[in-house]
């Protein structure tokens, strides 16, 4: 009996359910009217590409790229233990099973070496430099020197890619390449982003453009190389025989057809064809007058160095990369290669070192006459760290030091981040975090934050789903904000 | 009534239907002004439902006084009448929650404690109306209406009145963080205290024996007496629990509570070796006391969000936004929604005044204005005067020279002024120097002088008067000079050196020694070469050393043969393109050999033939390019042959020569060798270029042969 009850209660009628149906429906249509954005389709794009979320500390970046991981332990992280210690082997308490790259798998003993150059304390802050960079002493008191990076790969490829795109695999939009995307170009006439190469003397490690690669994002995003050659960008000149009124003319109508074609297909990329055109047409203008090296005073060559007079080396793409972000571009990417001192520290480092010294204090100067380095955000550093144990054979003097994952040193400069301090801490051996770590989902949500960016809200859908520059993680070091 | 109930019912369905879509698109939803009016009526509202709710619990532990039916009657109408105002209120507060600045946290929990009340309510509502047998479902969910019901209004009262409302007056903690008459102590030491410690540490838990709830008790310690000695950190108890490791039984807070951050800790640190004041106030501390510099950076740390800079105008229209945009001046907001404006200007063969004046649309709201590089002069200083709310002007090279800056006396909020490169004075600075808001002045590059900039910053010691950090003497190196022409120079081609400073002097050699910086002759035109010639040069400019000397061989075409061949064929590794490349006018590489301009023998000599047809001009020299490559085996020949003749059959010797080898290792590089001939007019030419049989005993690879590499011959 009483299931029959229980029945009757379930028994809907068709007329009934409609009718409940029919409610239920208007009142979704009646929210759905207070979403404005629920058919127009550009609901994505109303995340607001192309300013920043909130007051921004910094407006444009400039990444003293290090390739090849310079020693932290014989630049800023003095650890006078291993001086003490040289020859011990590595206590296995603080190796902790850490796994170890192809090159030093094989070797039997993992003796500790100290730095075979001599630290100081430098400025207010009082922070250790080594006697390699006496000219980034004695700005330290404008930058701030975090010792607690750490990243989770171990080979060069991997790391860099990681470091430059939050992920290893190499198939993610670059940092530059999201800032250009959340951003976009403050001067319209150069690219958002730009990348310079430079080589130094030490052992090399390749760069290859998949580390400024736009990924997924549309391709004006991609950070453009300029060449280290007399003539920085390429094919800018007019060919013989055509000026600039001809080039005007072609452009015109090469537009019209392009128009046309789009009209046609739909597809994004002849408009960001027929805009590239448009800029490169306009860089005709731009780049001569930032390549031109003449009206720049003697004292600004003699801060950077003489060496800044020539294309290609460290010195030349300081001086450019100020040029560069003072006329407004977004993202400055210097790769300098060399750093990779599996063996020969003592040989090859101080040359490595004489070669950025000079002109990376020369830039934080420059920019800080300008009243630009609080707007500018300066990032030097590398890819991982370096091993506080000997590869190879240990010597008397001289030694190498292998990948080290778990702890490296980079430092930051201007762009809202605190001047004069040390943040974070490595143990005496100088292998482990003991303080405040810093992952490089972290610094990558950090230098967002700082440009003004929630790093959670800076996405893009590619493949059914949302990426980040920071993925799935990622938190803002407040410790280092001013 | 049947009637009423029926429309009251699908009422409320269709309400709680709209809320729960509400809820879920809660981020997408903006909201009409009218309907924000609605929202506001929540707080009136939402006493209906509570009232109703007691009303029904009043009335069920009253039933027996009621007839069954009529009992049931006053039950369904209290029944939907609270059910409908809970949803109705539930919606109103939904409306409210878009408008103010709630707690992210407090506002989901009570957006959820209100939309389950009302959902509660309806299913109570349900239950009675379908005259459910079971009472203790009914009287069950009762029970969850009205716990929920507490739940909700708790929730709401935080929202409202902030958390701890209630208890507020028992614990007398007005947030004295943004009270700047409060003293250091109660601004940013005891909130640390409050957050991370007290939870243990008052009077009801006070483990240790230790409170800190109040000054005294805080003063006098805990169990092992006094907890922190004035002015030494290190001796105190707190301090070392503070820093023992975590694993520590004794380390504070335990393992598994809220840690003090690195900030909190050298807060306290700080303030017991300042003397554990209780009393001295922000304001009574000086500039660079490390307790005022930490408590500073700790109170702003808490009050930050209360800093985000706020503007009094409003907006500028997107339109007028938009029509300001070029290529060569950009104009956009300093972030999402904010009114501030920020202008560049680019390009500086694109700026005319008048592209600043057009600025007067947003003369408002702009706040940045960046002309760095501009020829902006100093009429148009008026302008930017006009721009009542400018914090910072970026007009760093521009072509002012400092007469028009008292244009700029009305920008009462400006706070940095770049003028770097400029032709201003430190006279021409008075002006802009009397700005309240001014903190930041950078004249570097200009005519003031570091006394006179001393001299400024000390009357006006409220402004950073910024030139270079860079201070040294150091006489530095120039670098070397270059020259321009690429490849092989055509005959009439000028040859250009260059250096890229301005105003150095380069002094240069042909074929001779090292120039000097006295003597050697001065390059001040490009000139001409008639022949393949070694140009040495160097930089130099007064307060810098000399630049090195640049070394470079400067190939000059000659005169075409009209046929040539190989006489040996090149080592398979180095083939080139034959004979051709001998005569292409194309250089090789320095560093890689394996391309198509080189021809590489080791094995057997080069020799190769130049026919020049029956009518033969004079030629006075004949010029091979070759390369050296010492580390890579590769040498100069070892000895060089000319043979002259009407042919290849009909030839004899007409010069030998035995060249001159290296002693050392030395840097790659492209030499020319010049074999001097006595005047002749042969038809066919033979060259041979033998290499080094045994490389010298120096070398790695001693005793064995070297290579030669030709790529080019040239006949003059």
């Amino acid at each position: 009996m009483g299931n029959e009850f229980l029945k009757n209660r379930f028994h809907v009628t068709r007329r009934h359910f409609l009718g409940k149906l029919g409610l239920g429906f208007g009142s979704v249509a009646l929210g759905s009217l207070l979403m404005p954005d629920l058919f127009s389709g550009k609901a994505e794009l109303s995340q607001g590409v192309g300013l920043p979320h909130f007051a921004p500390k910094a407006k444009r970046i400039i990444y003293l790229f290090q390739n090849g991981a310079p020693s932290q332990l014989e630049s800023f992280d003095y650890k006078p233990l291993l001086t003490k210690m040289a020859g011990e082997e590595l206590p296995a308490s603080i190796r902790m099973g850490q796994r170890l790259t192809g090159m030093t798998s094989g070797q039997k003993k993992f003796p500790l070496v100290g730095s075979h150059f001599k630290f100081q304390q430098y400025g207010k802050s009082g922070a250790w430099v080594s006697e390699m960079f006496p000219n980034i002493a004695k700005v330290v008191d404008d930058i701030c020197i975090i010792k607690s990076m750490h990243t989770e790969a171990i080979n060069h490829d991997p790391a860099l890619t990681f470091m430059q795109t939050g992920a290893q695999q190499g198939n993610r939009p670059s940092m530059g390449a999201w800032l250009s995307y959340g951003l976009g170009s403050e001067n319209k006439n150069l690219p958002a982003y730009c990348v310079l190469l430079s080589r130094g003397r030490g052992n090399g490690q390749g760069v290859y453009s998949k580390l400024w690669t736009n990924g997924f994002l549309d391709s004006i995003h991609q950070g453009v190389q300029f060449s280290s050659s007399e003539e920085r960008v390429l094919y800018l000149k007019d060919p013989q025989g055509r000026d600039r009124a001809d080039s005007r003319k072609m452009l015109d109508n090469l537009a019209q057809l392009n128009d046309m074609n789009y009209k046609e297909f739909g597809d994004p990329e002849i408009q960001t064809r027929i805009q590239q055109y448009e800029m490169a047409y306009r860089m005709q203008t731009a780049v001569p007058e930032l390549t031109d090296l003449t009206h720049e005073p003697d004292n600004i060559i003699k801060m950077y160095g003489a060496d800044c007079l020539a294309p290609g080396t460290y010195a030349a793409n300081c001086l450019l990369a100020r040029k560069l972000s003072e006329a407004g571009v977004r993202f400055v990417q210097l790769y300098h290669q060399g750093w990779d001192q599996h063996g020969n520290i003592v040989g090859e480092m101080p040359l490595q070192a004489q070669d950025v010294d000079r002109a990376t204090a020369a830039l934080i100067m420059d920019l800080k006459q300008r009243g630009l380095l609080e707007e500018t955000l300066v990032i030097w550093g590398g890819e991982f760290g370096r091993t506080n144990y000997c590869q190879g054979d240990l010597s008397k003097d001289n030694y190498g030091r292998d990948h080290h994952p778990r702890c490296y040193t980079i430092w930051m400069a201007g762009g809202g981040v605190k001047p004069g301090m040390v943040y974070g801490e490595s143990d005496e051996f100088g292998y482990n975090i003991v303080r405040d770590p810093v992952h490089v989902n972290d610094f990558h949500a950090t230098v967002l934050h700082l440009m003004g960016l929630h790093h959670e809200q800076l996405n893009f859908k590619h493949l059914g789903r949302r990426y980040r520059l920071t993925d799935v993680a990622g938190k803002v070091v407040n410790g280092i904000l001013v | 009534m049947q009637k009423i109930k029926s429309i009251l019912l699908n009422l409320i369905f269709f309400i709680q239907v709209l809320l729960i879509f509400l809820l879920l698109f809660d981020d997408r939803i903006e909201l009409p002004v009218w309907l924000q009016v609605v929202g506001r009526l929540h707080p009136a509202l939402l006493h209906l439902p509570i009232g109703l709710l007691v009303f029904l619990v009043v009335l069920l532990l009253a039933r027996n006084e009621f007839k069954k039916k009529a009992f049931n009657k006053i039950m369904l109408v209290a029944l939907l009448l609270t059910s409908f105002t809970a949803t109705v209120t539930a919606l109103f507060g939904f409306f409210l929650s878009r408008q103010g600045d709630y707690g992210p946290d407090a506002l989901i929990q009570h957006k959820i404690s209100g939309t389950v009340l009302s959902l509660l309510c309806y299913g109570l509502l349900l239950v009675f109306v379908r005259q459910e047998k079971s009472r203790s479902l009914f009287y069950g969910l009762g029970l969850l209406t009205v716990g929920s019901m507490f739940f909700a209004g708790h929730t709401g009262g935080a929202l409202t009145h902030g958390e701890n409302y209630v208890f507020a007056p028992l614990s007398n903690s007005n947030d004295p963080v943004a009270d700047a008459d409060a003293s250091v102590f109660q601004r940013a030491v005891f909130p640390i205290l409050e957050k991370k410690c007290i939870s243990c540490h008052n009077e009801k838990k006070a483990k240790g024996k230790f409170v800190m709830t109040s000054v005294t008790e805080f003063k006098k310690g805990g169990k092992h007496g006094k907890e922190w000695e004035e002015g030494k950190p290190e001796n105190s108890r707190m301090i070392r629990y503070i820093h023992l490791p975590l694993e520590d039984d004794d380390h504070m807070p335990p393992d598994g509570k809220p840690q003090l951050s690195m900030l909190e800790m050298t807060m306290l640190e700080t303030w017991i070796r300042a003397g554990a004041d209780f009393e001295k106030k922000l304001t009574d501390l000086k500039d660079g006391d490390s307790l005022k510099i930490m408590a500073s950076a700790l109170i702003a740390l808490k009050t930050n969000h209360l800093n985000e800079k706020t503007y009094e105008f409003s907006s500028a229209p997107e339109a007028v936004i938009g029509k300001l945009n070029t290529p060569f001046r950009s104009v956009f907001p300093l972030y999402q929604n904010s009114p501030a404006l920020q202008a560049d200007f680019f390009i500086k063969e694109s700026f005319a005044s008048s592209s600043l004046e057009e600025l007067k649309e947003i003369k408002d709201q702009l706040v940045v204005l960046n002309l760095s590089k501009m020829p902006v002069i100093d009429k148009d200083l008026t302008v930017i005067g006009s721009f009542k709310n400018l914090e910072k002007i970026n007009l760093n090279f521009s072509k002012i020279n400092g007469t028009g800056l008292s244009s700029l006396q009305g920008l009462k909020k400006l706070n940095s002024l770049s003028l770097a490169g400029t032709d201003i004075t430190s006279e021409s600075l008075k002006p802009v120097l009397v700005l309240p808001a001014l903190k930041e002045l950078f004249v570097w590059n200009t005519t003031i002088t570091e006394e006179q900039r001393a001299k400024l910053e000390a009357r006006y010691p409220g402004i950073a008067i910024r030139t270079s950090q860079f201070k040294e003497d150091k006489t530095l190196r120039l670098g070397r000079p270059l020259l321009v022409n690429e490849g092989v120079v055509k005959g009439g081609e000028p040859v250009v050196l260059k250096h890229s400073m301005p105003g150095v002097t380069i002094r240069y050699t042909l074929d001779g020694p090292n120039p000097d910086s006295v003597a050697s002759r001065v390059y001040d035109a490009a000139f001409h070469l008639l022949v393949s010639t070694k140009i040495k040069a160097i930089a130099c400019k007064s307060g810098w050393y000399c630049s090195e000397v640049f070394e470079t061989t400067c190939f000059v075409e000659g005169q075409r043969p009209l046929h040539v061949e190989l006489l040996t064929a090149p080592d398979k590794q180095y083939p080139g393109e034959g004979p051709k490349s001998l005569t292409d006018g194309r250089k090789g590489f320095t560093d890689v050999f394996k391309e198509p301009s080189w021809l590489g023998y080791r094995d057997q000599p080069f020799a190769a033939g130049f026919d020049f047809g029956p009518n033969p001009e004079t030629i006075n020299s004949i010029v091979i390019s070759y390369g050296r490559s010492i580390g890579s085996y590769i040498f100069p020949p070892a000895e060089v042959e000319v043979w002259g003749g009407k042919s290849l059959k009909e030839i004899k010797l007409i010069k030998a020569l035995k060249i001159e080898q290296p002693v050392k290792n030395e840097p790659q590089r492209i030499e020319a060798l010049t074999i001097p001939l006595e005047t002749s007019s042969y038809s066919y030419y033979k060259l041979i270029a033998r290499p080094v049989d045994k490389l010298p005993t120096w070398h790695s690879g001693k005793g064995k042969k070297g290579w030669v590499m030709v790529d080019e011959v040239f006949f003059y």
